[in-house]
């Protein structure tokens, strides 16, 4: 059940960077939650899942870094050695000079079979030291050059090299305003690739991001790193270990397995989305009190008005009515603004786990139509699913979903398009 | 001569109660009273039999369900068996009725599907070095060949959507990766526990420990509930020796019981029968020991043999006075990658042809173009 990471390029090292420090920060809190049984368990089943023993007792990242410019690499491992709870692997990294000019084209059809061999040398070794890999997690930006480029050639390779193992690629959007000139190019490019290769895509959106930091974070200068650190949080919230269905026994043993399994089983349908809440500053954590039923009646309403976080939430939005006609594009009612995923999965991590009743709230939702023009009612594939978690400490209540878009190239298309 | 046989039959149904699991063991008493139809022994038998297919069945031992559920249980895993008598499908739900055509069906399956030696090798004490194995061509139409199969009707009103069929094989797809690695894992594991343990084995020729026995050195408390199941299945065996030796005497019993019902072509049948099954099986073991062409099925035992090539002992389901055969993984995997390739030729073969049957098909439509993936 160990993960292998992939970070690619500038953007995917900091994050990478970010998410395994999130993890493990996580996993030495003790905030009292649980029982000392379990936070060991927790603790063991984390650390398998992310780190590898070695013989100086520090535990080693699970991750392989590539990148074209060796600055951003140098100062990602530097920084991990020196916080004294994890580091990387000084050998499991590759990087070159002369970095990729933000050219998908430099990325995918220069560097990716040049530098082929190397790189996978490097994933095949970190994937031989894991007792059991349940799979590979890339993290890529689509807007720059090496991140889009030689990731969509990586991910076809690992594909190709690992036909049994489950691929996640994490994928960042760019923002609307964004700097890079071509970013709308290098996105398109990079999703049509990872469309054939990956398992899974989940995306972050940049902009969504930005507003949770500003609105709910309240950081007053947004910078680079806050907004790594909001992604790794949830992140974490999702790949962090937790009970399945099928009992509160033991964690579930294959999590990428069960994710993909539960959303996108569909060759089709393969983008994914996280909503989390709550989303706040750590020190107002300790003012704030929560309850299971407000923090779900939330996520409900996110999930059916299609909102990125608990702020500004429109509580008109209703789903249709079962067997009601399913509304046109170009129609301008108010339900046409409601959520249309296939699939969604919700997480639930905190105190008093149990108590929290998804049934009532979420079964009403049942017949969520499509916006396609050939009518289909998703309505028999809507996963209530599941309880989770147990206990862990620094996701106090957070709660998170994962749901499935069901936009196709077309409307990605449509959509970036409007972007230019 | 029939004093004799008067004499052994208790011995061969004692030996018979005895070789059955402990949890599903009826009193020999019990399948006397049901040859005679009392209607007390009925819900003994009908719980016997339940709790017998279960297990066959691979579901674990679950507390038993109401009595209606347990019958129609029980009838529907007959019928997919193939056995074809009209009475026992009659019987009420109610459990209160038809011990005696529960014994006809009891003996039915212990000749058709060899019950016992089934369930002998499925309560066996594990070693944990278990692995299946399975080299055999795949011959769908040999393996049904004792069961009935009932086509679902569907009507044509209840159309299902293409892409629901779709998500159900995307899950069944990563329910198998998952297993995939789950394997993987287990594999890897347990060359480690060969590895570690080489050379501590008393038995000189197998050189490490087992799952189990590394086990009960971590926990040695645990002696004792190995010994006891040990010692259960060693008794069974001798119960089952014992049955094999007496089995005729049982078979003569139950044509009697038939006889009754002026119908008896059908056991005097399976007594013959059984004997030309054994006499096939010594034949099937001469013709599988001989080297010719080794088709490897069931379960083997992994043996870890050295760095250069690790090998299995089997123990598979032969019962056979030869020395132990044993095959090495490396021709196996062999073996497979033959069978693999052999089927990925045979699916590419069949992806083109699709192919080209699309393009007909697009060709025939207007404006529209087929790009096949």
């Amino acid at each position: 059940m160990s993960i292998v990471t992939v970070q690619l390029g500038q953007c995917g090292n900091q994050i990478g960077h970010e998410v395994f420090n999130a993890i493990c920060s996580d996993v030495h809190g003790t905030h009292g939650l649980c029982s000392k049984k379990e936070n060991e368990s927790y603790h063991e089943a984390s650390k398998e899942r992310f780190f590898s023993e070695e013989k100086s007792g520090v535990p080693v990242a699970r991750a392989v870094l590539v990148d074209m410019e060796p600055k951003v690499i140098s100062q990602t491992l530097s920084i991990a050695a020196r916080s004294g709870c994890w580091k990387y692997d000084d050998r499991s990294h590759f990087c070159q000079k002369q970095g990729s000019g933000n050219n998908w084209a430099n990325g995918y059809s220069v560097h990716g079979p040049k530098h082929k061999d190397r790189i996978m040398n490097l994933v095949r070794k970190e994937a031989e030291k894991c007792d059991r890999l349940s799979g590979f997690f890339t993290i890529m930006s689509m807007a720059g050059g090496t991140g889009s480029g030689l990731g969509a050639f990586v991910t076809q390779c690992l594909k190709d090299a690992f036909p049994a193992s489950f691929i996640l690629n994490h994928v960042i959007w760019p923002y609307g305003t964004g700097e890079v000139i071509v970013q709308n190019y290098n996105s398109v490019l990079t999703l049509s690739h990872l469309y054939r290769s990956s398992d899974a895509l989940l995306v972050h959106e940049n902009d969504v991001i930005h507003k949770i930091c500003a609105q709910l974070m309240n950081i007053k200068q947004i910078s680079f790193r806050d907004v790594n650190q909001v992604i790794a949080h949830q992140l974490g919230s999702v790949f962090q270990p937790i009970y399945t269905g099928a009992g509160p026994l033991h964690y579930s043993r294959s999590p990428l397995g069960d994710l993909m399994e539960t959303l996108v089983p569909h060759p089709e349908f393969k983008m994914l989305g996280l909503r989390n809440i709550p989303q706040m500053p750590e020190n107002s954590l300790a003012y704030s009190t929560f309850s299971w039923p407000g923090l779900i009646k939330h996520l409900r309403q996110m999930l059916i008005a299609n909102a990125t976080m608990e702020e500004g939430i429109d509580w008109q939005v209703r789903p249709p009515r079962p067997g009601s006609s399913i509304p046109s594009k170009h129609s301008t009612s108010k339900s046409l603004h409601f959520n249309t995923s296939i699939a969604n999965l919700v997480l639930l991590r905190g105190k008093d786990m149990h108590s929290a009743d998804l049934e009532p709230i979420f079964t009403s939702t049942l017949n969520l139509g499509l916006k396609r023009r050939t009518s289909w009612t998703a309505s028999q594939l809507w996963n209530k699913l599941s309880p989770v978690t147990p206990p862990c400490d620094f996701y106090k209540c957070s709660q998170l979903e994962l749901y499935c878009k069901t936009t196709t190239l077309e409307d990605l298309l449509a959509s970036t398009s409007q972007n230019i | 001569m029939r004093r004799a046989r008067g004499r052994a039959l208790p011995g061969a149904v004692a030996a018979l109660c005895r070789a059955l699991p402990p949890r599903a063991r009826p009193a020999p008493d019990t399948l006397r009273r049901a040859r005679f139809d009392r209607p007390q022994a009925s819900s003994h038998c009908w719980r016997l039999l339940c709790s017998l297919l279960k297990q066959v069945h691979g579901g674990k031992w679950t507390e038993p369900d109401a009595i209606d559920i347990q019958i129609r249980f029980i009838k529907s895993v007959l019928w997919y068996h193939g056995y074809g008598r009209p009475e026992l499908y009659r019987l009420p739900s109610d459990g209160s009725a038809g011990s005696r055509e529960l014994l006809l069906a009891f003996s039915w399956l212990l000749h058709r599907i060899s019950l016992l030696e089934q369930l002998l090798a499925r309560n066996r004490v594990r070693t944990g070095d278990e692995t299946s194995v399975c080299t055999c061509e795949d011959d769908l139409t040999n393996s049904q060949k004792g069961r009935t199969e009932i086509a679902p009707e569907y009507s044509l009103e209840d159309k299902v959507d293409v892409r629901y069929l779709q998500w159900l094989h995307g899950r069944l797809r990563f329910q198998w990766r998952s297993l995939h690695a789950l394997h993987q894992e287990q594999s890897k594991l347990l060359h480690k526990i060969h590895l570690f343990t080489s050379g501590s084995h008393m038995d000189k020729i197998l050189g490490h420990f087992s799952v189990t026995e590394t086990e009960l050195i971590r926990q040695p408390e645990n002696y004792k509930q190995l010994l006891q199941f040990l010692e259960s299945e060693t008794m069974q065996l001798e119960a089952f020796l014992e049955w094999k030796q007496l089995e005729q005497v049982y078979w003569h019993w139950m044509v009697k019981t038939r006889e009754e019902e002026l119908q008896k072509e059908e056991f005097c049948a399976a007594a013959r029968k059984t004997q030309e099954a054994v006499e096939l099986k010594l034949l099937d073991l001469t013709y599988h020991c001989a080297p010719k062409k080794p088709k490897m099925h069931g379960s083997c035992r992994l043996v870890f043999r050295s760095k250069h090539s690790a090998s299995k002992t089997g123990f598979g389901r032969s019962v056979s006075k030869e020395p132990i055969s044993t095959v090495s993984a490396t021709e196996v995997i062999r073996e497979l990658q033959m069978r693999k390739a052999s089927l990925e030729r045979e699916l590419k073969q069949l992806q083109e042809e699709c192919r080209q049957r699309m393009d007909e098909i697009a060709e025939g439509l207007d404006g529209v173009i087929c790009i096949s993936p």
